[in-house]
């Protein structure tokens, strides 16, 4: 069987210019991997258009690295005519009338769309076990979570499948099951990419990010899904940048910040030790690095759990078996048919965050809980604002362990929360942070090591991920 | 063990609209308390100022010049919906004669 699918995106775009490959045969070969892979759960809908899809693409374009690419998509960002479900009962039925501005722009390059990811039920959750289509595994050891809430994405790249998936980020979605399985993910800053057409689950948290096997793909994707839209008003719109361009610098005297926090007992010691390996190796190749005493990260989790739970509510208002979605029969009154249809449709992790969320926002609870929460953030952000005048980059490892067991957080809703703590904050704040690996442990499994950035400093995060991902 | 009761869980249910079963009613009674003991930490935090930040988007809000764009046809805005007759959504009775 072939084996183009194993090569860099640099090396397949050369043969399919020199017309030794076609895209079909990428399809078929990832087609191949997906009969292979069943086991791990890891789509929800195979693309069945994708092979008339790659015939159709026409004459290869030598200056477009994606064409003809294969890509898988989380099951939450929304695509014409293809089977769109967040992992939820409520949507399993739902095929959506428009596609989201990010698939358009992965269409634009000629990407094809190989299926649909496996994802915790509308991203709520830490393992993707919420999915109403059962969790997606580890592709390192089957026994064990590929994180969540993008764990189908995550499990997809790691084993190769396709060489790309998107994911979405609302309080570590992306990094900790790029962590856990081992890939390179990114959540941009909040605006970067636009959010039109990610189903909403806590919309001031929300962001699409691109998952991939190493720094320069990641980054080079990241070039293609960026822009401001007329279709999401907080889009931001930004001058024109290739992210890809400052890898391979030098990072002599680049600036780093570890917080104490991160390297703090709440963290495995093998990792903690792995951390301290990159430091040294990093102060070795001429990068300052300091441990820094940092405010509020000990209370972003529960600021994610008020202002995520808050929105959420409110936005899974609109699950209703009206307009789209299942629909509970047999009803007798309107009330009825939303109780029992919301009752049949959503999932227990679900209906324990609308329900908390529909509290938190409920009469003087708002000024007690949504209120104090939005101060809090604010004095987070302003807390990496400080440390960002004196540093260019904040590192950290990415989970406080490597990836759990199945089963082990089930019908534990505070553990759910807890895999998050490391990368919550920067979703608080709205900055971007990547996962990069940086080795593995006794038991053979995934390390990860999280770089925070500015606000827009996506290229500076990526030319230390390389560095780290080229020599470490 | 420490939790709500079957009616704290009815009141956060009816504002979710959600229905419940019985079992699910236990369950969540000490589920939404360990849940409503983690959101209660916000209690705890003292050194904060009082600006509130709703979003990270730091522009002012923008709005898209108002020009006629491309519109959903009938057909196609309720392709989804689970009942319908013809262009319209079938929905149970909603006011007692």
């Amino acid at each position: 069987m072939s084996k183009y699918l194993d090569l860099s995106i640099k090396e397949i775009h050369e043969l399919l210019v020199k017309e030794e490959i076609t895209p079909l045969d990428l399809v078929d070969e990832a087609l191949n991997r997906i009969e292979d892979t069943k086991d791990l759960n890891a789509f929800i809908t195979i693309n069945d258009k994708v092979r008339e899809e790659a015939k159709n693409l026409g004459k290869v374009d030598k200056d477009n690295l994606f064409f003809g690419i294969p890509i898988a998509i989380k099951d939450n960002i929304i695509t014409k005519n293809m089977r769109t479900t967040c992992a939820s009962h409520i949507l399993d039925n739902f095929i959506p009338i428009y596609d989201a501005t990010v698939i358009k722009k992965i269409k634009e390059a000629k990407m094809l769309i190989i299926g649909k990811a496996n994802m915790d039920e509308f991203a709520m959750g830490s393992t993707s076990e919420t999915s109403y289509f059962g969790s997606p595994l580890n592709p390192h050891d089957k026994k064990r979570t590929a994180g969540g809430s993008s764990g189908g994405s995550a499990a997809i790249v790691s084993a190769n499948i396709v060489p790309f998936a998107l994911g979405s980020d609302t309080g570590g979605s992306i990094r900790q099951p790029a962590s856990y399985t081992g890939i390179v993910g990114m959540k941009p800053t909040y605006g970067r990419i636009s959010r039109y057409g990610l189903v909403a689950f806590a919309s001031s948290l929300d962001q699409i990010g691109p998952m991939s096997r190493t720094v320069y793909e990641n980054a080079a994707l990241l070039n293609i899904l960026v822009g401001e839209d007329d279709y999401d008003l907080t889009s931001a719109n930004r001058v024109k940048e290739d992210f890809t361009r400052l890898i391979g610098e030098d990072i002599k005297n680049m600036k780093i910040a570890l917080p104490k926090f991160f390297i703090s007992d709440i963290v495995d010691k093998e990792i903690s030790n792995k951390i301290k390996e990159v430091i040294s190796y990093l102060k070795e190749k001429g990068a300052i690095v300091d441990i820094i005493d940092m405010k509020y990260l000990d209370t972003a989790v529960t600021l994610y759990q008020i202002i995520a739970m808050a929105e959420a509510s409110s936005n899974l208002a609109r699950f209703d078996g009206i307009r789209y979605g299942f629909r509970e029969d047999n009803t007798k009154t309107v009330d009825e048919m939303y109780t029992k249809t919301r009752g049949e449709g959503f999932g227990d992790e679900v209906k324990r965050r609308i329900m908390v969320g529909s509290y938190i926002l409920s009469g003087k609870n708002a000024k007690i809980y949504y209120d104090k929460a939005l101060k809090v953030r604010d004095d987070i952000t302003k807390e990496f604002a400080r440390i960002f005048k004196d540093y260019d980059l904040i590192i950290g490892p990415t989970t406080t362990r490597v990836a759990p067991l199945l089963g082990t957080s089930k019908d534990d809703p505070h553990k759910a929360f807890m895999d998050d703590v490391l990368v919550i904050p920067v979703n608080m704040a709205g900055l971007p942070g990547l996962n990069v690996p940086i080795g593995k442990n006794s038991e053979n499994m995934p390390i990860g090591l999280h770089i925070i950035g500015k606000a827009f400093d996506e290229a500076l995060i990526y030319k230390l991920a390389s560095f780290i991902e080229e020599g470490f | 063990m420490d939790k709500l009761s079957r009616e704290e869980v009815l009141h956060v249910a009816h504002l979710a609209r959600l229905s419940l079963t019985d079992e699910e009613i236990e369950k969540f009674r000490v589920q939404l308390k360990v849940l409503m003991n983690d959101i209660d930490k916000i209690k705890e935090v003292k050194d904060y100022d009082d600006e509130e930040m709703y979003t990270p988007v730091d522009t002012n809000a923008r709005l898209r010049e108002d020009v006629v764009g491309e519109m959903l046809n009938a057909k196609d805005a309720i392709a989804n919906a689970p009942c319908k007759n013809g262009n319209f959504i079938e929905v149970p009775v909603m006011i007692n004669e």
